[in-house]
């Protein structure tokens, strides 16, 4: 019998009539256009001008200090340049410059799959926003952060910065898939957004939930879409576009809430203030996850749209306390679906459901085989696209998108080979520290565990937020999946840390770096993060105490003005210099300018 | 008008958390339970021999060493209870009983048992799970967490009754601080009131802070002596306003704010008595933890619960105090750090104005703010606001 296609995303979410409003677009137009225009006004001309030849004039001495520096090689060393790319990556970055001043040289092989990649990643973006293109393209002139979306590339090409070989080739393949899900959901967004597509039969069978929620549950709900309200809006575009959020955090705090929040809850906050999040869906669901911020969040969202009914999906803090905890998470979750089936009228599909959550079953097989690689001798699957794909496929994709567990079955295949060949991820230079993350990264500097292992060697084996919650989920019994499903939500993405008790975040620090066999910790301190900085000083004494490297890193997660990318690697460079007493791999790196470079 | 007979005595009983009623409780075998939140059912630390004590730091000074194990960019009052505890001050309780509601207070209370700053052999901090929101499931949810986390722990720990007719015993007296203190409240809707926010805030603190049958003869006599209290001919008093927010514990603050003109009649507000001084009425056909439970989750008006009727019971709440209070504004306030209120606040305070119509004051604040100019400053302009609105309203300008 012939293998039955599968078609994913439901073809009927594609067919859905748009019923744009164009007296309403012709008035945003004339809005934008007038921004446009004044914004035309005020440019000095001269200043371009000289920017633009200044950009030459650098380019010009740029190139010529390159290939100065290349003839200045032996033949073996230019040999190797053609054959493995080039070394010194800090050339990439122009102070002023928005992008890399061009692509990395990978050597012949590479850079002939990375372009490869590029064209592909560019064909599925063409074919998949093509399918609805005009409030694709429209959602360009309702909200800003979309623009931040063209540099989507510049994202994939920073986040394998220095990559060859195997790591380079399951890189993209990831990104991939993460892609397709931003560019599949940004097409049905708009269309059904109601300042934009405002297409009514795509509505009705959309619910939104935060983005703080996993969305596991929708597995349930075949027939219907769901989007995670501000992931695409916020969350994920500002790991693309560093100042992406400052609009959003600068509109909140002008409001009148406290700097002192988390900038996730605050910018998405800041946009509703403003309105620039898509009016959508038939219902919500919001969650009090992972912390206090997260959880306020939810009453400007309905004050922003009080025609969206919502659900408040609410989970025990103390998940340890299973016993005594796990039946109100499961209730919650009973309620949620009904209150789903209610305001869409779909039903829930248990059958469904479960042969979601069994392709989800082995997908975390499959993550704990990277972890099992990750962790010997020869790691080889690191990086921020790894990084970024875990969070995505634990938390958004969920086992519902059938597509993703081929390509993760071809990940680990050549994730096994690369092992078996003892391959190094980063086969530029030799590792030097094994490293893991702890706390929440900046999304701004989504690529910092790439800087780290470019520049001074350290690799970055696994973070905080990639060890969840492993357990298979019941595939069987009705009742305990409701149980296990509530037991996965309680350790979503951070919350499996910093909630539940301090033993969640600290024992269990202790006990990954013994055993990743990772002596050297990038701490993170996200300066908001009240659930982290609550703990810093039993992290601190105690990491002293048992001898580990803890680099305390701090950043303000989506706001780049309150520690820039710069001050990081500084924390960095200067605890390597002084404590280690080590030379960077790549010197270049050590000091550049990025502070307005995506 | 004259001095209330016993206000040195209660401001003296707030300047030390082991202050002298809870000292002389232990010495008849009192089991002493700290506690910090509401969502706490305070009645349940009052059963068989023990008696609660509602936490506070008074007269904080620096809190560097609380600072080094918990950021500075975190709640001051989580910080100063740990800063006090590493100090050893609170070595007089027997156990804390803890709710992870705020993070910042849970991890405050996690360090007691990491650094182990109470040396009893018996001293335990307990952690109890609260929900967000209020239904079947999560009211069975929260019965069990005080079931197991407190009855259990306080019976298993030090023998303590924890029966329905303990309980009830419990609720009694409760019942009682309750009138009392209600009777006060109500006597500062009057034009010109016989009391003053400022005493009635020190009268609260000590219900909350001392344990209960040592300080009801107190409080007994003190409403006698309002009864018969004369005010003033004309009150001190330029304004009226309600307060809205998160924890105050420190009476210097209404202080401060009723030296800016403004009488304080109403105090919905963590460590205030709305919520917190209604009796509770227990009828003989449900359980009667089910039905404690459940009154502490529908009177609780903290930032925490997100579900719509509650957030919409907030704002209500602080329109109708207000009205029937006849404050002229409200006073959105917030502790700094605070994740819950700071977004309540920031929104509501808006909300309160635009919708309701109410002229609002929205301040961020330290712990302790007795001296601050800052805000001293703020509160002038409010009142000389809501004063020039006054003028306005007579003269029939819009």
């Amino acid at each position: 019998m012939a293998k039955q296609k599968v078609q994913f995303p439901n073809p009927k979410f594609w067919k859905a009539k748009d019923n744009i409003n164009w007296k309403k677009q012709g008035e945003n137009l004339k809005e934008v256009v007038g921004i446009f225009g004044d914004m035309l006004k005020e440019t000095d001309w001269k200043d371009v001008g000289k920017a633009f030849v200044d950009g030459i004039k650098a380019d010009g001495e740029r190139i010529k200090g390159e290939y100065a520096d290349f003839m200045a090689l032996d033949n073996k060393e230019k040999w190797d340049r053609v054959v493995n790319g080039e070394r010194s990556l800090g050339r990439l970055y122009r102070k002023g410059a928005m992008a890399t001043v061009r692509r990395e040289w990978r050597g012949v092989k590479d850079t002939a799959y990375d372009f490869w990649e590029w064209a592909r990643m560019w064909g599925m973006l063409l074919a998949t926003f093509s399918k609805d293109l005009i409030p694709a393209m429209n959602s360009a002139l309702w909200y800003r952060w979309m623009i931040s979306y063209f540099c989507c590339h510049g994202f994939m090409d920073k986040n394998i910065m220095g990559l060859r070989g195997s790591n380079l080739r399951m890189s993209h393949e990831v990104t991939y898939q993460i892609f397709r899900y931003v560019a599949e959901n940004l097409v049905f967004l708009s269309k059904a957004d109601r300042k934009n597509g405002n297409s009514d039969e795509l509505n009705k069978m959309l619910f939104t939930f935060d983005e703080m929620t996993m969305g596991q549950i929708a597995a349930g709900f075949p027939d219907l879409l769901s989007i995670p309200h501000q992931l695409l809006p916020m969350f994920l575009v500002s790991e693309i576009d560093q100042l992406v959020c400052i609009p959003y955090i600068d509109a909140v705090e002008s409001y009148g809430l406290p700097s002192d929040t988390c900038p996730v809850p605050s910018s998405e906050c800041g946009a509703l203030v403003i309105n620039a999040l898509p009016d959508m869906g038939s219902c919500f669901i919001s969650s009090s996850m992972p912390c206090d911020g997260s959880t306020m969040a939810s009453s400007y969202f309905a004050r922003r749209f009080p025609d969206i009914p919502v659900f408040h999906l609410c989970f025990p803090v103390r998940y340890l306390d299973d016993e005594n905890t796990i039946q109100m998470g499961a209730e919650d979750i009973r309620a949620c679906i009904k209150f789903i089936e209610e305001k869409t009228g779909a039903k829930w599909s248990w059958e469904h459901y479960f042969e979601c959550m069994k392709r989800f079953n082995q997908e975390t097989d499959l993550e704990l085989q990277k972890w099992e690689i990750n962790k010997s001798a020869y790691p080889q699957f690191i990086g921020p696209s790894y990084e970024l794909f875990r969070k995505w496929n634990y938390e958004m994709d969920g086992g519902i998108d059938p597509r993703v567990l081929p390509s993760m079955q071809k990940v680990n295949k050549m994730l096994m080979k690369a092992y078996e060949n003892k391959e190094t991820a980063w086969p530029a230079r030799k590792m030097r520290y094994r490293g893991i993350v702890w706390s929440c990264p900046a999304h701004y500097y989504a690529n910092f565990s790439n800087w780290l292992a470019n520049c001074w060697g350290i690799d970055i084996l696994v973070e905080m937020e990639s060890l969840n919650f492993t357990k298979h989920l019941e595939t069987e019994d009705k009742e305990e999946a409701l149980r296990d499903l509530a037991r996965l939500y309680e350790r979503m993405v951070m919350r499996r840390h910093t909630n539940g008790g301090y033993q969640n975040v600290v024992d269990e620090c202790w006990r990954q770096v013994e055993a990743w066999n990772a002596p050297l910790v990038i701490m993170y301190q996200n300066v908001a993060c009240k659930n982290m900085a609550t703990v810093q000083g039993l992290l601190d004494e105690q990491g002293r105490q048992r001898g580990y490297d803890l680099i305390w890193v701090e950043h303000d997660l989506m706001d780049p003005r309150t520690v820039s990318r710069r001050t990081m690697r500084d924390k960095v460079n200067e605890y390597m210099r002084t404590v280690k007493q080590a030379e960077p791999v790549d010197p270049s790196l050590v000091e550049f300018e990025d502070e307005v470079c995506m | 008008m004259k001095d209330l007979k016993h206000l040195i005595y209660f401001e003296r009983l707030l300047e030390n958390a082991d202050n002298e009623l809870v000292e002389k409780a232990k010495a008849d075998g009192g089991v002493c339970l700290g506690y910090t939140c509401f969502h706490i059912p305070e009645v349940l630390l009052n059963v068989g021999n023990c008696f609660s004590t509602r936490l506070r730091a008074p007269n904080t000074g620096s809190i560097d060493i609380a600072t080094y194990y918990m950021s500075n960019y975190t709640c001051e009052f989580a910080r100063a209870l740990l800063e006090r505890a590493i100090e050893g001050g609170y070595q007089y309780l027997d156990a804390l009983i803890g709710v992870d509601a705020c993070s910042m207070m849970n991890r405050s209370m996690e360090h007691f048992e990491i650094l182990k700053v109470n040396e009893k052999p018996n001293f335990f901090v307990t952690h109890c799970d609260m929900p967000f929101k209020i239904t079947d499931y999560t009211v069975e949810g929260y019965v069990r967490q005080m079931r197991v986390h407190v009855l259990d722990r306080l019976h298993e720990t030090f023998g303590v009754d924890v029966s329905d007719e303990a309980i009830r015993k419990a609720v009694e007296e409760h019942n009682e601080v309750c009138r009392i203190m209600t009777e006060i409240s109500e006597m500062r809707k009057a034009d010109n009131p016989v009391i003053t926010g400022y005493e009635f805030h020190v009268l609260n603190l000590v219900t909350y802070t001392c344990p209960k049958a040592l300080i009801l003869p107190y409080l007994r006599e003190t409403l006698e002596e309002l009864k018969k209290r004369k005010p003033d001919k004309k009150s001190p008093f330029r304004a009226r306003v309600a307060i809205v927010g998160s924890e105050i514990d420190d009476h210097n603050l209404t202080k401060l704010i009723e030296g800016c003109g403004a009488l304080v009649v109403s105090d919905r507000y963590c460590f205030g008595s709305k919520p917190g001084r209604e009796v509770i009425e227990l009828n003989d056909e449900e359980d009667v933890l089910t039905q404690i439970c459940r009154h502490y989750m529908e009177v609780s008006e903290c930032a925490r619960y997100i579900s719509d009727e509650k957030v919409m019971q907030r704002r209500e709440t602080a329109d109708r105090l207000a009205k029937e209070f006849k404050a002229e504004g409200i006073i959105y306030e917030q502790m700094k750090y605070c994740d819950y209120w700071g977004f309540e606040r920031a929104l509501v305070s808006h909300i309160m104005h635009d919708e309701y119509g109410w002229p609002v004051l929205s301040i961020d604040r330290l712990y302790n703010n007795g001296n601050s100019g800052q805000l001293r400053t703020r509160v002038q302009a409010f009142v000389e606001s809501l004063e020039i609105k006054r003028i306005h309203k007579e003269e029939g300008i819009k």
